[in-house]
This record gives C-alpha cells, sequence and structure tokens, in this order.
C-alpha cells in the first residue's frame, strides 16, 4: 500500500464563526448599573483604561470620572458583568434581570450555577488589588544556601570530623583504649582483613618506597649546610 | 510514599511556574502596537494654546486621545464592535467631547483630559442623522439630534434632555441636516426628493415649532455635501445639473423660491460626473457661519468663494488641489489647501479664510509615499504665533489608512499605520543569512565543489574563515564603540540591510496582510516596519489568503511568498507574488484566474527553483498550478495519484474528497452530507503543515505506551445546531479522513451553541463551546490513542488503517468568555504544549496543556501519580501570572499566530486583534539555554575559591611536609 500524500489545504467556503446574534426579543432594554472602587487609588488615575464587559463584549459599558457606571441596552436575562482593567483586579458578578425589569446581583458560581449569594445591587464592586501578573524571581541568600538539605548533609559529617576530636582527649591513653574497643566492638570479625586497609597497602607499596627515596635525599640535603 | 509527594509537590510547582513572565523581563523580548483604525473624526483641541490633545473616532468604533506631538495614546475607549458601537457623530466644546453613538442610541460626553464619561443618555430609537452644538447668546448650552422622525434638546452639562419634538410629515419629508445660528432657534432642513425643501425652525426653550416652510426645489435629492449654511443662516446648495448654486435665506418669510445662480456665471463648471461638495464653517456653535466657503468642482479642482449681500464672489481658485480644509485659532480662520507639487510631492499652503491671500512662508511639502495610496482627508490645527501670525500643523491621512502628522516645512512628526488595526492574515518568515553567512553557504554549494579541486578548497576555505573572523572583529568593535556611547542613541533605527537571521532564530520577519490591502513586513524582535506595499483596486470585501512558496533556505534564490486575493461575492480571485524579506513584487509570471478559485493547496513537490507548487482549483473542479513548469507538471504526474484534496460546501452541509489525475483533472472519491436542516457546517480545520510531533506515544504508570493516533490527514468539522432554542441547539464534532472520507469519530454536544473555537493538533482536538443551560463556556479535549500497539510504525496511510483509534473525551468549565484559542508550535515538538487563549479583557492566557487531558483521573491513583496527571477538576483554573502579556492588553484579539523559533523551548506568538502584541513563550521553561537570571557572579566566584583554595592548601601542604622533613 503506498502512502497516501495529502497536503492540508485552506478552503474559503467554511464559514468564519461570526458573533451570534444575541437577543431575539424586541422587549425592553434595561440598564445594569453600580460602582467600581479601587481603595487608595484616584478614580481619573485608572477609569480611562477599564471597562465593563457584560457577557464577554456583548455589551460594553465606560465608567464615569466618579467611578460609576451604567451599561444601558441590555434586555433581560443573566448576565456576568466583569469590570476589566489592565491593572486592578474586580472580581465578576452575575445579574439577574427579569422580564420586568427586576435587578438580582449574586455571586458567579460557574459550578452551582442556581446558588444565589446576594450581593448588592446597584453593584458595588471593590478592587481585590493590582493584578500579579510576575513571577517573584528567586534571589540568593546565604540562609537558603545554608539551609539547603545537601549543604546541611555535607556541613554537619564535616563538623563531627573535624570537631569530635578536639573535644574527646586522644592523648589519654584510656580513652584511645576505649575507642579501640568500641572500633572493634563495630567491627564485627576482627580477624577478617580490612579492604580499605587493604587497598591502601597495595597502592602505597610502590609509592612509599619513592617517597622514601625522597625523604632520604631531602634529609640528606640539610645536613650539607 | 513521603517521596512521591514531595515529587509531586515538586512537579506542581514547576508546572505553575511554567510560562510566566518574571517582572525584569518587561519589554526585553516582546513588544505592543496599539491602533485605533480608519478615522472618521478627527478634532484638534483649541480650547487652550499648550494642549496636545487631537480626538479621533473611527470606524472601528474606537473614540481616543491622541498626543498630537508623539502621535501616542493619551487614552483610547474601545466600543462594542458592529453597528451598536458604531460613532455617528463627533462634537467637541471645551474640554467635553460629545459622541453620538449606534445608529443614534447614545449619547455620551467625555472628559476630555482624564477620558472618563461625564454622562450618558439613551436616546429614542430612530436612525441617526444628525447633531450639532447649539449656543445660546455665545454660551453653547446644548445639543441637538436629529433622527428620522424626532428631534430632541439635551444640556451639555448633564445630559438630560430638555425637550423632544416629532418632525412634521417626517415619513414624506428625509429631514438630513441641523443648524443653529445661536439666535435662540434650531433650524431643521429636509427634502422631498426632486420637489421641494422643507425647513422647520424650533424654538430653543420649548422646543416650540415657530415656522414652518417649504420652498421648492425639483432638482435636489440630497441636502448632505452639496448643501451648506453660510454668512448669517443663507442656505447654499449646488447642483452638478443645472450647474448652478441656489442660495435662500432661512429665516426670511417672505422669499419661497431659491435664488439660482449660473456657475457660468462665475466662470466656473462642474466636471460631469462628479458630485460637487460645499465646505463652509462655523468656528463657534454659538454664532453663524462665516461667509467664505469651498466650492469642489472636481476631484482635484477647489474654489475659495466668499457670499456677501446675496452676491457670490469668488476669492481664490485652487487649481489643481486635493484637498482643503478650514480651521480656526482664536479669531482667525485659515484655509489650507494641498495640492501636488510633482509626482512624488504635495505642498500644502496657508491662506486667511476671508482674503484668500497667501500667508508666506507656510509650506509644507508632503512627500507621499510611493508604495502608498493618494492622501484622502486633510486635518488641520492651527494655533496663533508669540508674533500672533498663524501657524500650523496637518494631518494627512491616505487611502492606505495611514496617517501623517506634519509640521513646517515638511517634518514627519509622527506616522502611524492605522491599516494595521485590522491584520487579516499572518505569516512568519525566516530572515535571511548575511553576506557573510551566504558565502560560506555558497562554498559548500553543490556546484563549487565538484568543479574545484583540493587546493581551490582549501584556499576557498581559508579566505571565508578569514572573512568570518574580520566580521566577528568588525562585531567586536561595534560593540565597543556601541558601549561608550549612552544608552538611548543606541537604539538606532533597524534597516532591512543589516537584518540576518540571530543564533537561534528567535528574530523573524512578520509579514501581515491588512483588509484595506497593505502588506507590511514588520522586525518581529523591534516591531519597526521594514516595509510596506499597499495594493491598489483591492475590494472591501476581499478574502486573502497568503502562502510561503519558497523560504529564505535556498540561497541564493530569493524567500517567495503569494498572497491570493478573492472576491468574496464573485469568487474571482487574483495572485500577486512578492519577495517576503524586501517587499518587492516578483518578476515571475502569474497565471491568470479566470474562474472563482474553491481551494488552495500547498503541496510539498518543489520545482527546480526550490519553490514549493500551489495547486489553486476552480469551481469546475481544474486545477492550476503554480509554478507550472515542465519539472513541476512532470512530478505532479508523477505524484498525482496520491494528492487528495477536500473541498467543504457549507451552504448544502457537503464535505466531499477528491483526488488529482496526471492530466490535472480531478475525481471525485467521497462525499460527507451533513443534513443543513439539523445542522451546518461553521468551520473546518486540518493539522498545520509544519507541526512536529516528537513522541510516537505515551508512557503510561505501569510503563506500558500508549500509542497515539497521528493521522496528519484527519480533518475536525465543527457543526452548530439550526435550531437555536436553548433546549435543542447542540455542537457537533465530526474528525474526518480527508482522504478516505471515513469519519473517525463523531461526538455532539447537546445544549450548546457557538461560537466554537477549536485547535486541532496532535492527536488531539480542543473546542471550546458555549453551555447554554448553565450559561457558561466550557471546554472539550478529545484526545485519539491507537492503542497499545502500533498498527504500522514506519509509515502512515489513511487507505491502510484497518482499527479505529481509541478516542477519550472530557470536559471543563472554562470561568471566563474567549476570543480565540491557538496552540504553542515548537521546532521539534519536544517541548509540552500550551494553548494560547484570547480573552475579552485583552489577556492571552497560556494554559498548559497538561489541564486538558482526557486522561485526568477523578480518584488519584498511584499510576496517574506516576504520569503526573492531574486529579479532575471540573473548573479550569486562570491565574493571573499564566497571562503572557501581562498589563499590555491586546484588544479586541483576533487571531493568534504561533511559530517555532530556533530554540526547541521556545515559541514565538504574535496576538492581532485592534492591537498587535508580539512576545516569546516558554512552555516548559527555558531547558535549552540559561536562565535570564543565571547568577554568573556566584559560580564564577565559587570556582575562582575553589581554584585558590587548591593553590593555598598544596602550598600549605608543602610547608607542613617540609617542616615535618625536618623534625
Amino acid at each position: 500500500m503506498h502512502a497516501a500524500l495529502f497536503a492540508l489545504s485552506w478552503c474559503f467556503s467554511d464559514a468564519e464563526p461570526g458573533p451570534v446574534a444575541g437577543s431575539q426579543s424586541n422587549g425592553d432594554r434595561f440598564k445594569i448599573e453600580g460602582r467600581a472602587i479601587v481603595p487608595g487609588v484616584k478614580t481619573q488615575d485608572w477609569i480611562s483604561t477599564a471597562r465593563i464587559l457584560v457577557e464577554g463584549e456583548e455589551y460594553v459599558g465606560f465608567l464615569k470620572t466618579d467611578g460609576s457606571f451604567a451599561v444601558n441596552d441590555v434586555p433581560s436575562g443573566s448576565y456576568v458583568v466583569e469590570i476589566v482593567s489592565p491593572s486592578f483586579r474586580f472580581d465578576p458578578v452575575r445579574v439577574d434581570i427579569t422580564s420586568k425589569g427586576k435587578m438580582r446581583a449574586r455571586l458567579v458560581n460557574y459550578i452551582k450555577t442556581s446558588e444565589v449569594i446576594r450581593q448588592p445591587y446597584p453593584l458595588q464592586i471593590r478592587s481585590s488589588g493590582p493584578h500579579t501578573y510576575f513571577m517573584k524571581r528567586e534571589t540568593w541568600g546565604w540562609t537558603d544556601f545554608l539551609m539547603n538539605p545537601m549543604v546541611m548533609m555535607m556541613v554537619l559529617p564535616l563538623l563531627i570530623i573535624v570537631l569530635l576530636p578536639k573535644v574527646v582527649n586522644t592523648n589519654d591513653p584510656e580513652m584511645r583504649k576505649e575507642m579501640e574497643q568500641s572500633m572493634n566492638m563495630l567491627n564485627p570479625n576482627p580477624e577478617l582483613p580490612d579492604v580499605s586497609e587493604f587497598m591502601t597497602k597495595l597502592f602505597s607499596k610502590g609509592s612509599s618506597k619513592s617517597s622514601g627515596g625522597n625523604k632520604g635525599s631531602r634529609s640528606v640535603a640539610p645536613k650539607r649546610r | 510514599m513521603a517521596w512521591l509527594v514531595v515529587r509531586l509537590a515538586i512537579s506542581v510547582s514547576l508546572l505553575y511556574a511554567a510560562s510566566a513572565v518574571f517582572e525584569d523581563q518587561v519589554g526585553k523580548f516582546d513588544w505592543r502596537q496599539q491602533f485605533i483604525g480608519k478615522v472618521r473624526f478627527a478634532l484638534f483641541d483649541t480650547h487652550s494654546q499648550a494642549s496636545k490633545k487631537l480626538l479621533v473616532a473611527t470606524d472601528k468604533n474606537v473614540f481616543a486621545s491622541l498626543n498630537s506631538r508623539t502621535g501616542d495614546l493619551f487614552w483610547r475607549h474601545v466600543d462594542k464592535t458592529g453597528p451598536e458601537g458604531h460613532i455617528d457623530a463627533l462634537l467637541m466644546y471645551g474640554q467635553d467631547a460629545v459622541v453620538v453613538v449606534g445608529n443614534g442610541r447614545l449619547l455620551r460626553s467625555w472628559e476630555t483630559t482624564v477620558g472618563g464619561l461625564k454622562w450618558e443618555t439613551v436616546l429614542d430609537t430612530g436612525s441617526f442623522q444628525a447633531a450639532a452644538l447649539v449656543g445660546v447668546q455665545d454660551l453653547v448650552k446644548y445639543v441637538a439630534v436629529l433622527k428620522k422622525s424626532a428631534i430632541s434638546l439635551h444640556d451639555l452639562s448633564s445630559g438630560s434632555q430638555i425637550w423632544v419634538e416629532n418632525l412634521p410629515d417626517s415619513d414624506s419629508v428625509q429631514y438630513q441636516t441641523i443648524y443653529s445660528g445661536g439666535n435662540g432657534v434650531v433650524f431643521v432642513l429636509g427634502v422631498v426628493p426632486n420637489s421641494h425643501i422643507v425647513i422647520v425652525e424650533y424654538k430653543i426653550e420649548d422646543g416650540e415649532i415657530m415656522n414652518k416652510k417649504s420652498v421648492e426645489a425639483v432638482w435636489m435629492s440630497s441636502l448632505e455635501s452639496s448643501c451648506a449654511v453660510v454668512s448669517s443662516g443663507i442656505l447654499l446648495c449646488v447642483d452638478q445639473i443645472t450647474q448652478s448654486l441656489y442660495t435662500l435665506p432661512l429665516q426670511s418669510a417672505e422669499q419661497t423660491e431659491m435664488r439660482q445662480i449660473h456657475l457660468q456665471m462665475l466662470d466656473l463648471e462642474v466636471v460631469s460626473g462628479f458630485r460637487p461638495v460645499l465646505t463652509s464653517t462655523q468656528p463657534n456653535p454659538a454664532q453663524p457661519p462665516l461667509s467664505e466657503f469651498f466650492l469642489q468642482l472636481s476631484p482635484d479642482h477647489h474654489i475659495l468663494l466668499q457670499f456677501i449681500d446675496g452676491l457670490i464672489a469668488p476669492l481664490r481658485d485652487f487649481n489643481p488641489s486635493y484637498l482643503a480644509a478650514f480651521a480656526t485659532s482664536g479669531e482667525r480662520t485659515v484655509a489650507a489647501v494641498m495640492s501636488p507639487k510633482n509626482d512624488t510631492a504635495c505642498s500644502i499652503n496657508l491662506f486667511s479664510a476671508d482674503t484668500g491671500r497667501r500667508h508666506l512662508d507656510t509650506t509644507i511639502i508632503y512627500h507621499m509615499d510611493p508604495n502608498g495610496g493618494k492622501p484622502n482627508r486633510l486635518y488641520v490645527h492651527a494655533f496663533l504665533k508669540k508674533d500672533d501670525s498663524v501657524g500650523y500643523r496637518v494631518m494627512v491621512q491616505t487611502e492606505d489608512l495611514t496617517l501623517t502628522f506634519l509640521q513646517q516645512p515638511g517634518r514627519v512628526v509622527w506616522m502611524r499605520e492605522e491599516a494595521l488595526a485590522d491584520v487579516v492574515t499572518m505569516e512568519m518568515v525566516d530572515l535571511p543569512f548575511t553576506g557573510t553567512q551566504a558565502e560560506l553557504e555558497g562554498e559548500f554549494g553543490k556546484k563549487a565543489a565538484i568543479q574545484d579541486g583540493l587546493l581551490p578548497m582549501v584556499l576557498k576555505r581559508l579566505s571565508s574563515q578569514f572573512i568570518l573572523l574580520q566580521a566577528w572583529l568588525a562585531h567586536l568593535w561595534k560593540l565597543f564603540y556601541d558601549a561608550r556611547k549612552p544608552h538611548s542613541s543606541v537604539k538606532n533605527d533597524v534597516t532591512i540591510d543589516i537584518l540576518s537571521r540571530d543564533e537561534f532564530n528567535l528574530q523573524k520577519m512578520m509579514l501581515m496582510v491588512t483588509a484595506s490591502g497593505k502588506l507590511f513586513g514588520i522586525d518581529s524582535k523591534s516591531g519597526t516596519i521594514l516595509w510596506k506595499q499597499y495594493l491598489e483596486n483591492i475590494q472591501p470585501n476581499s478574502v486573502f489568503k497568503l502562502i510561503v512558496q519558497r523560504t529564505t533556505a535556498h540561497f541564493p534564490h530569493p524567500p517567495q511568498c503569494t498572497l491570493l486575493i478573492k472576491n468574496k461575492d464573485t469568487g474571482l480571485g487574483s495572485l500577486y507574488v512578492f519577495n517576503p524579506i524586501f517587499g518587492k513584487k516578483s518578476q515571475i509570471s502569474v497565471p491568470a484566474l479566470p474562474r472563482p478559485v474553491i481551494q488552495t493547496l500547498l503541496l510539498p513537490v518543489i520545482d527546480q527553483d526550490y519553490a514549493k507548487v500551489l495547486l489553486l482549483i476552480d469551481d469546475q473542479y481544474k486545477v492550476t498550478a503554480f509554478p507550472s513548469t515542465k519539472n513541476v507538471l512532470q512530478q505532479l504526474q508523477d505524484t498525482a495519484s496520491s494528492i487528495f484534496f477536500y473541498l467543504v460546501d457549507s451552504s448544502q452541509g457537503k464535505l466531499s474528497g477528491f483526488r488529482l489525475r496526471k492530466d490535472l483533472s480531478t475525481e471525485l472519491i467521497w462525499e460527507v452530507v451533513i443534513p443543513t436542516e439539523v445542522q451546518e457546517i461553521v468551520a473546518v480545520k486540518g493539522k498545520r503543515a509544519n507541526e512536529h510531533v516528537h513522541s510516537q506515544g505515551r508512557v503510561m504508570g505501569d510503563r506500558s505506551v500508549l500509542y497515539k493516533y497521528l493521522n496528519p490527514n484527519l480533518l475536525a468539522v465543527i457543526t452548530e445546531s439550526t435550531d437555536t432554542h436553548q433546549e435543542r441547539s447542540f455542537v457537533g464534532i465530526f474528525l474526518i479522513d480527508g482522504v478516505t472520507g471515513r469519519i473517525v469519530h463523531e461526538a455532539v454536544q447537546r445544549k450548546a451553541r457557538g461560537p466554537v473555537h477549536f485547535v486541532h493538533s496532535e492527536n488531539w482536538v480542543v473546542y471550546v463551546y458555549w453551555n447554554s443551560k448553565f450559561r457558561r463556556n466550557e471546554f472539550s479535549v478529545l484526545e485519539l490513542f491507537e492503542g497499545a500497539e502500533l498498527y504500522n510504525s514506519t509509515v502512515f496511510s489513511s487507505l491502510d488503517r484497518p482499527y479505529a483509534p481509541q478516542v477519550l473525551q472530557q470536559s471543563y468549565i472554562f470561568p471566563a468568555p474567549i476570543n480565540t484559542l491557538e496552540a504553542t508550535l515548537t521546532e521539534k515538538g519536544i517541548t509540552s504544549r500550551h494553548l494560547l487563549v484570547g480573552l475579552p479583557s485583552g489577556n492571552i492566557l497560556s494554559l498548559p496543556k497538561m489541564f486538558l487531558d482526557p486522561r485526568r483521573p477523578e480518584l488519584v491513583s498511584e499510576q496517574s501519580r506516576e504520569e503526573n496527571l492531574i486529579p479532575y477538576a471540573p473548573e479550569m483554573p486562570i491565574r493571573e501570572e499564566w497571562f503572557i502579556n501581562y498589563n499590555q492588553t491586546v484588544s479586541r484579539v483576533r487571531g493568534i499566530y504561533t511559530a517555532p523559533s530556533g530554540l526547541e523551548s521556545t515559541c514565538l506568538v504574535v496576538a492581532y486583534g485592534l492591537d498587535i502584541y508580539q512576545t516569546r513563550v516558554f512552555p516548559s521553561k527555558q531547558f535549552d539555554v540559561l536562565k535570564d537570571d543565571y547568577d554568573y557572579i556566584l559560580i564564577s566566584s565559587v570556582l575562582f575559591g575553589l581554584f585558590f583554595a587548591t593553590m593555598i592548601s598544596k602550598r600549605l601542604a608543602e610547608v607542613k611536609l617540609l617542616n615535618r622533613a625536618w623534625r
């Protein structure tokens, strides 16, 4: 069977997924009102970049200079009202409008869509602070370095090796004997030659000779002086 | 167990960190450009002399304030698309701008310094005709809005409606304009075509009709542009058939006939077929307009006339002249006229309006772009200089939507390419090598190797190495030179000549095709426009398809792109072939396309010049090849039996597959009919041709492999139900093999409707739809697997697939509306994929594909943990760290283009809509290059420290040995 070669292509006749006509009924149009508050920031500093989006971009509203807003010409239905601003974060609110024009605002819950937790209407949307778009860089500090488990694992044995002999007086013959005993205790079979010992002997044979020679020549040299 | 938890924690933290922006990366490799669209109204703020504000309202339903010194945006308000956000009129008084929106539905007043809304009122329904500011006793207090059947007056400071009156006989009379001279009355002018003019006079205080009269005007069809009010309320009209001007005082009760003045008497004549235009100016809405006005007699002939005591006298004849406009500063009104100077330049001169005398030293030379269009709008900003003479600046808008702001003596202050507000399609092309790189390429060319012997080759090698060394030294010198200069001056202009491919191929040429028919070549690193080309005579409803036929990889052949332009109504197309790097039109002969093109196909077959072959299929299923050399036709004959293509006819719900015959005719192989009574095809998508899939399967928790179903011929077809009732509507998806027509899979989402956005890639399809029952957006992912064994692991053939793939599907709630959807793309497909979601808020969300995995388990098991599967959660998270464009929002994002770079970790992303945003994303972090925050100092200090420590300890050891020897 030969391989089928099929070049993917683009077709003119396929319809673009255009926006779906929102309102079928020519019924009454209502107005969604509210106010947006950013604590501690003057309205003129952020309102020019903010917009009110109702159900995506289906209805758009703008903020007044005092932070209040009104989205006109909205037919009855249930909408998610969101204030979008590149600098501040606002939580969306769901607004239900009955066919008679009664308004209700509630928390947006996409999972339990029928759950009603009332919010004030006219909307009072308070910003929960600036957006946190950025990740924090990991900064390097001595404490981080020292607290690293790998470093701890390296440093602690080192400390033990260096400090223990100082603490314990090795010159004391009793002590030495005791230590040797304990070492023997650790070594289960004293007759069995220790592998490391064996290896060091094996490798140090040749080198010890030459080093001995070195030592000899060195010890000779000062004598001439 | 504890170990597992730790591992999970690590993997999860990695995942959350992926593809986020660090604060120090801002502007490092990303840029945004904001646009407004085609300017319909532009007003300079003449309130104060120092004001830099320029208010514009555009056809993209954008109302913005520009800084007239730099061309930057002070603020911009983007309204709804479509007629409901359409800006009908823009009026300005003092600090306030009044805008009529949505065919007279809303009246808004904006505070122009802050960019906030002052008030907004809803007007009664009715199609909008005109709006005007109304003044009383030198103070502008009201705004009047004329609808088809009513007129309303609103208070300018609060927006409250003062009165609204129905217009008399509005079903027979077309009321079109409104005029107020500041004397307590508002005139509404209407016309009954080819019969008479109706003038209704309203009292400002209460809307009482003071006077109503009709004047015979058999010759008149419309008031707009052919009529104007001049002097103290004189209606002036021009008619090209009778070649006359007509005058009528609006206020006088006795005159019931328009006075005719033959143009002949003024030694003037309207060019046949041209509709003459009258332009008057009313500097202050509370005062009557000036008695001077422009009459345009032909496309390049204007004349300045004056109306005094019932007589019309010519002040100055401008022949030839393209554009003319009035401007007022303080008490003085001037007229600026643009006239041609030579083939490439125009001169703009200033004339005083009341005498027609030319102001000395006021010439501005406007150089026309040879690749651009003709100027078609002139906006003048006049101001008083210190010596009380009038100075001016002009903004010129051309056919190709370039805004140029000029000042004397012709210095371009700024320029905006507003065609880019409507990008239709784009491609990214690799930049070419530099001369030295090309030299190296040439050395190892095929021909060279055969001709030359061994010694010449060695010499060539040495010389090219020398050239490389030279180039490197020059580069070093430049670096050194730049480092000494202050930082700001280093940012020099990018030109085509110095552009070359960088080490990792991160910098590319962006080709953008705009709806107005202007092509742009943009440097992806800086956003600089390197070339632009305006294609004239493009129909406004054209469809474009951009095809890269030859990339830059085939030196010395220049790269080649082909743009197919198709008229949506007739279906007739034409080809435009150009070099994507320099924007020059290619000299290649293009096949004529006498019949409508219905499908195009870019084949991997290349001709002897390395250009890929483009097949164009017309409505009789005839195939045209481009290029169509002998070589190509021969190759096509050889491979014809394995070339298949598909056609979609959404009006009949028909998908059909064709095969190419040796004689370039076609035969129908399969046909799938989706009944149009029930559902209609909304979109069809295949996979991207330049997509690579690195791994054939997925390793499962038990170390077995689940192989992916990687059918390159698979088409995803999305359908929507014709019944839009929310209980019965549905969205369907069909996966169809494009060669055999076999329906591989089919799924239906009940109680759902569009718009559907989807991505089809690798072995998965992700689509988003609106769940009309729960009123939320939902993501659904389909993944296709072959199972534990591959049927034929070497070659994929659609014709030999006995087993149906296993299909897994899962759906999730997406807690936001969606504008567009795209997937990242990398060079080899090793990097994990992310979905890029364009949101209406303007943010672009980078969503890891990991969250859209139909194998996400509901219950966590050992194996799923091993596989790093995230437990299923119905709601998809949206994190602000995942917004790749942080606060650089892209308004009305319509498309996202992704392209691989030379680095496997990096994907280039361009989001376009009203704005253009370019950035790089790293879906699996930057695993192949050192991180930005790589701590060079720490590493080098540790290395040096260790080095010195060894040196010192060596010395110490030696000393110790010596001492011991002495002992």
